[in-house]
């Protein structure tokens, strides 16, 4: 369970600071699929770079079963990404050194795991790609970027995805068809999903929905489907 | 650990050819560096490995007499003796030839340590005896050469005709200088006697080779107890070995100082390829962060890739350097004698590697650290970008990797003295830089507002790029001026031997120099030149070989402001006397004053600049020389300067006409003539008087020029390789660049500036670094070569500023010209195309 108290952040402008996130509560129980929805500059992505441990808020706590990562260290934050924590990110960000199976395996390989590129593979072939296992990112298309991104944040059966604007780089058609992919792979991970987008549609396909606004944030009951 | 590994090597094999100026650089430096020191192992010990067979003996006694039989007796009690008189004179041949030679006469004893291999295979005896009516000769195979001989030819030596009967293929005790001091032609004693060379007023060592198991220092001890009060010089093959290492040791430092040189001008292009290649990075160790990598797992990837790249270029830097030094081991072993140790080779050309290895990490330490400051939060914003912040730890780890390169350098380096003067100008050059670098980005920065340029878009952009943070000025400034600095000094050295050799010596030196006239020669010599037509003029002179025994009334021995090295060179030394009459080396008196008064209680003398300082004289100083068993006292009047290059005879004093009377056996002549004159007044002199060392002013310029030819490819292989490595830097520098110049040429083309007005900027920007860069190269490049050209090598220095502006000007120029048109053509990009490749 992921539990977000009286979370605040803010951000220096030159001699002022913006309140981001102004008191933010919520919590998601195992296995949810969760969207964060809110127009540019509400907060959003914030409050993701937050669940993953990458900033540190001005003030709450975020607890992911009962332990407050706002109080972990450097090496423990990493630590909780590497063993809990799948990111999807807009631009992808894959290791372009890296062939899609390597990328896909980077996680359980930095984790020592074992055979991480078995595992890797496989869940490449469930996102299609078998056939692309061993291309460079440069060769594939935005929309397979993508998809390895997408078993890479799986590969390691993360307790928690965090979901960039999965789509926010793509066309619509290649779009609804990578959501297809992050939703039936999380689906079958039985992961914690919690999704920034803008796209309504998408919104529409979590369990639970939350508008970002002032600083706060405030469940949607109109556009999540029901549990 | 594995992972790791993996990680870095994958990463460094998609990095494709990104990173070659870094292996370039690491691999230049410590192929130099593993060339000269490995040279220098290789030589130092191959030539000192025994040097009881440089010296020829374990003690020798240097007397220019023959030592009486009471002292030999002493000395065969206390072991083995041998005896090798020596004497210069010329070598005729039938064609008409003569080269100055030194002969030497041993015994049957001779030589007490090593071998002597002859070709035809005999033994000496057979080589030097009397057969057929004639005496043999054994000849050095540089005269055989020189001189197109071969055995069973006929030379003549003073008033005898000798056969050559073998070539000298290893002498164990030949001189190291023997090449230019006249070469080793072997030849009985008797013979010696019967070429009527030996005689009142000739020069002619004699070297008295002891083998003993007694300590050396103790003989020697003993030897100056059982003989007080004599001239005779005990020398020691410690002493001889201690000498030839301290100068290898000079020279190796020079050398070595040149590859760290190197080395430390490409640990900028290792500081800016890595950098660059980091930023392309960034991305890549954000997305790991944000996985989940831990910093420090992070770290030792790219260590671990600067250390695979830096390990492999240093493996070959070391290798190929390796692979130099022995090939110029073998060079200087077919000339001198020595045995190459190739068991000592593996030291250096590890050290070098080592260098190589802390080198780059010292570079790349605070890149990596920067790099690793990226914030992985970044990546959900767009673009990843280092933090500001420079992190201390790796800062304190290249300054530790800093302190053991400068305690290796001081280590390795054979004559300390010279390594911490290294290090304290490499520290002084840095400083100075800095100063330099913050005058012009605070001047760069205050005409940025210039009313002047406010129409001038493309200038104040220019100055904007010099002042802004991480400008290439001072990468720029310090790899491409330092390079050009050693350039310039390099040109205007070279050009001062060239113009003095070119155009100074013919017009002013005699046609033929002789030495060793024999007083009562001085008038057949003069006669048969006389004879000659088209002689213009015969200047003659004595020469007086001495000691100075006493400065001031104290013995030279005892003298307080001396160490002990200096009192035994100045004890030991000869020192040439003459007379001032003709002025006849032309010197220049650079204190005091000729004098028109005769000799009164006190000798007049004028003394050499160089040895006044060695033995800290002033004008006024009492100055006692012994020439043979007689004491001359003198007062320093004057101080002159020898000519450099041009000086003939070498004086090292020179004192009031008639001081001499009485002393002189020996006189030194320039004669005036055509050189095809010369050549017959060298036959001419040669049979009439053989003793007579006669040198053509034509053979000794084609010597210089052939020395000149080789320090002027060694000067330009110098600057060569220094250039090369600068502009290794200056391609590492424009790469690291290169991204934000397309970048911010891209954002002002979009905002509606013309490309004629981004690459006019470009143009400046290079134009102002090319112009601060020959400023500082010609300025610093001067000061280091005036005043070795004026005040050591005494060659004229006129115009010379006017070169190293020319070379430092066209060099900058074109590089940097080079430079930006390749930036220019990136630039000419689509920058619609560049803007995407930009986000």
């Amino acid at each position: 369970m992921i539990e977000i108290r009286d979370l605040h952040m803010s951000y220096p402008v030159e001699s002022a600071s913006i309140d981001v996130l102004a008191g933010v509560d919520m919590t998601i129980a195992d296995g949810e699929t969760v969207a964060i929805i809110g127009p540019s500059g509400s907060g959003k992505t914030t409050l993701l770079v937050l669940l993953a441990g990458l900033e540190r808020p001005d003030a709450g706590c975020i607890e992911f079963d009962g332990v407050d990562i706002t109080e972990l260290d450097g090496d423990a934050l990493a630590d909780i990404r590497r063993d809990r924590v799948g990111i999807v990110f807009q631009s992808f960000h894959l290791v372009p050194s890296l062939t899609a199976l390597g990328n896909v395996a980077l996680p359980i390989e930095i984790a020592g795991g074992d055979q991480a590129r078995e595992r890797a593979l496989r869940l490449l072939a469930r996102a299609g790609l078998a056939d692309r296992a061993n291309h460079y990112p440069s060769q594939l298309s935005g929309g397979e970027q993508q998809r390895v991104a997408i078993a890479r944040a799986l590969v390691h059966s993360p307790d928690i995805v965090l979901a960039d604007e999965p789509t926010g780089n793509l066309d619509l058609r290649t779009g609804a068809n990578i959501i297809d992919i992050l939703f039936r792979l999380n689906a079958e991970s039985g992961s914690t999903l919690i999704m920034v987008t803008h796209d309504n549609e998408i919104a529409r396909r979590c369990q639970r929905a939350f508008r970002l606004n002032d600083g706060r944030l405030i469940e949607d009951e109109d556009h999540a489907i029901s549990a | 650990m594995r992972f790791l590994l993996d990680f870095a090597w994958q990463d460094l094999r998609a990095s494709g050819r990104s990173l070659w100026v870094f292996c370039a650089c690491v691999f230049l430096g410590v192929a130099l560096v593993a060339a000269t020191g490995g040279l220098y192992r290789l030589i130092n010990q191959g030539l000192l490995a025994d040097t009881r067979q440089l010296l020829g003996g374990d003690v020798e006694v240097d007397a220019d007499e023959p030592l009486p039989e009471t002292v030999m007796d002493w000395m065969r009690e206390r072991g083995d003796v041998s005896v090798v008189m020596e004497l210069d004179t010329m070598l005729g041949t039938d064609a008409g030839d003569f080269l100055r030679v030194e002969l030497q006469a041993m015994d049957a004893a001779y030589p007490l340590y090593g071998k002597l291999v002859l070709q035809p295979e005999m033994t000496l005896g057979e080589a030097t005896g009397f057969a057929d009516g004639h005496w043999g000769i054994a000849l050095d195979p540089v005269l055989t050469e020189n001189l197109g001989l071969t055995v069973g030819d006929e030379v003549y030596v003073g008033s005898l005709a000798m056969r050559v009967r073998a070539l000298v293929l290893q002498q164990p005790d030949r001189a190291l200088n023997a090449e230019w001091r006249g070469a080793p032609v072997l030849l009985s004693d008797a013979a010696l006697r019967e070429t009527g060379l030996v005689q009142a007023g000739s020069v002619v060592d004699y070297d008295y080779r002891v083998r003993t198991s007694l300590p050396t220092n103790d003989w020697r001890r003993q030897f100056y107890a059982a003989f007080p009060g004599e001239a005779w010089e005990v020398r020691s093959f410690e002493s001889r070995g201690r000498r030839i290492a301290e100068r290898l040791d000079q020279l190796a430092s020079g050398l070595l100082i040149i590859g760290f040189s190197t080395l430390f001008i490409g640990g900028l292009g290792v500081f800016n390829s890595i950098q660059a290649y980091l930023q392309s990075k960034l991305k890549t160790i954000a997305t790991l962060r944000a996985l989940g990598l831990r910093r420090r797992r992070l770290a030792a990837i790219y260590l671990l890739e600067v250390g695979i790249m830096s390990g492999a270029s240093s493996l070959a830097g070391a290798l190929i350097g390796g692979g130099l030094a022995l090939a110029g081991a073998a060079t200087v072993a077919a000339e001198l004698p020595m045995v190459t140790a190739f068991g000592s080779l593996p030291v250096p050309v590890l050290i070098a590697a080592a260098f190589g290895l802390l080198t780059a990490y010292a570079f790349a330490f605070p890149a990596i650290g920067r790099a690793l400051t990226v914030d992985p939060a970044t990546l959900f914003r767009g673009t990843a970008a280092e933090s500001a912040h420079r992190p201390a730890r790796w800062w304190l780890a290249s300054l530790a990797c800093g302190t053991i390169i400068i305690a290796l350098v001081l280590l390795v380096l054979p004559d300390t003295l010279f390594g911490a003067g290294f290090v304290l100008t490499v520290g002084l050059l840095l400083l100075l830089l800095d100063l330099v670098v913050r005058g012009i980005r605070g001047g760069a920065k205050r005409l940025d507002d210039h009313p002047a340029l406010t129409r001038r878009f493309d200038l104040r952009l220019a100055l904007a790029n010099l002042h802004r943070p991480g400008t290439p000025l001072r990468a720029t400034l310090l790899s491409l001026g330092s390079a050009l600095t050693l350039l310039v000094a390099c040109a205007m050295v070279v050009t001062s031997l060239v113009r003095t050799i070119n155009e100074t010596v013919p017009e002013e030196s005699p046609a033929l120099v002789l030495y060793d006239i024999i007083g009562d020669q001085l008038d057949s010599v003069a006669a048969a030149l006389q004879q000659l037509p088209g002689v213009v003029r015969l200047d003659t002179t004595p020469l007086v070989r001495s000691r100075i025994v006493a400065v001031n009334g104290q013995a030279t021995s005892e003298l307080g402001h001396l160490n002990r090295a200096q009192r035994r060179d100045a004890s030991q030394d000869n020192y040439d006397l003459s007379y001032s009459a003709n002025n006849i080396d032309d010197v220049t008196l650079f204190a005091g004053e000729w004098w028109d008064d005769p000799v009164e209680d006190v000798a007049r003398l004028a003394i050499e600049d160089r040895e006044a300082e060695q033995l800290g004289l002033q004008l006024g100083d009492l100055v006692t020389f012994g020439i043979a068993g007689h004491r001359l006292e003198t007062r320093i009047e004057a101080i002159f300067s020898q000519r450099g290059v041009q000086t003939r005879f070498w004086f090292e004093g020179i004192v009031s006409d008639g001081a001499l009377d009485g002393l002189v056996h020996r006189h030194v002549g320039a004669a005036y003539m055509d050189d095809a004159v010369a050549i017959d007044a060298q036959r001419r002199i040669g049979q009439i008087a053989p003793n007579v060392i006669t040198v053509r002013t034509a053979t000794l310029l084609a010597t210089a020029r052939d020395i000149l030819g080789k320090a002027v490819a060694g000067l330009a292989v110098v600057a060569g390789v220094s250039l090369l490595a600068s502009v290794l830097v200056l391609i590492s520098v424009m790469a690291a660049g290169r991204s934000r110049q397309i970048y911010d040429a891209t954002v002002l083309h979009s905002l509606g500036t013309r490309m004629a007005a981004i690459r006019r900027s470009l143009l400046l920007e290079y134009a102002l670094l090319a112009l601060i860069t020959t400023t500082f190269a010609v300025l610093l490049g001067s000061a280091i070569a005036l005043p070795l050209l004026s005040m050591r090598l005494k060659l004229p220095t006129d115009d010379l500023l006017l070169v190293g502006l020319t070379t430092a000007a066209v060099v900058s120029g074109v590089s940097l010209h080079l430079g930006a048109r390749y930036l220019l053509r990136r630039l000419q990009v689509w920058p619609a195309i560049l803007l995407r490749g930009a986000n």
